[in-house]
């Protein structure tokens, strides 16, 4: 079948290969701090806000020194994530389409329904931690869900012949 | 929208995976036309009929809650 906007199938591993180690990079990032000291850069900010009462300072189209670890790993993460998501299947054809639009329109309504949730139950440094969890959840949510839903197709096929 | 494709589909002896492999769609597409999960486009539907040699009125047909 013909598709535009869907990445060739071999970019479905080249996804698998970045999105794993990332996302336990990832995890470890966010919950114990991860760093790795070489990456201490001067990096360049179009706007780099600091909070006024803990003392930190503004930068505006200036450089500043950031510690990139948590950068690369979220775009590590992102790009294989979207590899994985769009990337057509081996078989790609109008069923395999279909079940990808609506598991596109599920993970988007999930999401979305997860953040008014969270929009009320979760305040201050919280909400900035939800909002960080919410940067990655659509993509999370789509690839479970689309995989499972053909995963499951592909198994009620061992009872059919 | 019911169809008979199970039927023409023993008829002919083949499998879902080899009808799957002669249009070249999924086997899962296969699967659900046959339990009329999905709806497949025009384009597929006469593909189908082609391979058994028929017309695609000779396959899918409308239900009354159409």
């Amino acid at each position: 079948m013909k598709t535009k906007l869907l990445f060739p199938n071999q970019f479905k591993s080249i996804g698998w290969f970045l999105l794993v180690p990332s996302t336990i990079l990832g995890i470890l990032v966010i919950f114990y701090d991860f760093q790795l000291k070489f990456l201490d850069l001067n990096v360049f900010a179009i706007y780099s806000g600091g909070i006024d009462f803990l003392g930190g300072s503004t930068t505006i189209l200036g450089f500043e020194k950031n510690n990139i670890t948590d950068e690369i790993i979220g775009i590590m993460f992102l790009i294989g994530a979207l590899f994985v998501a769009f990337s057509k299947e081996k078989q790609e054809d109008e069923f395999i389409a279909k079940t990808r639009l609506e598991s596109l329109v599920w993970a988007t309504y999930i999401n979305y329904v997860i953040l008014i949730l969270c929009i009320l139950f979760f305040y201050n440094i919280g909400f900035l931690l939800v909002m960080i969890f919410n940067m990655f959840t659509i993509l999370i949510l789509f690839i479970i869900r689309f995989h499972y839903i053909l995963y499951k197709t592909n198994k009620s096929l061992s009872h059919e012949e | 929208m019911k169809n008979n494709l199970k039927v023409e589909r023993a008829i002919k002896n083949i499998t879902q995976e080899e009808l799957a492999k002669q249009i070249g769609v999924s086997r899962q597409a296969i699967n659900s036309i046959e339990l009329n999960k999905y709806v497949p486009s025009t384009v597929l539907a006469l593909k189908l009929a082609k391979c058994f040699n028929k017309t695609v009125n000779d396959i899918f047909s409308l239900e009354a809650s159409d």
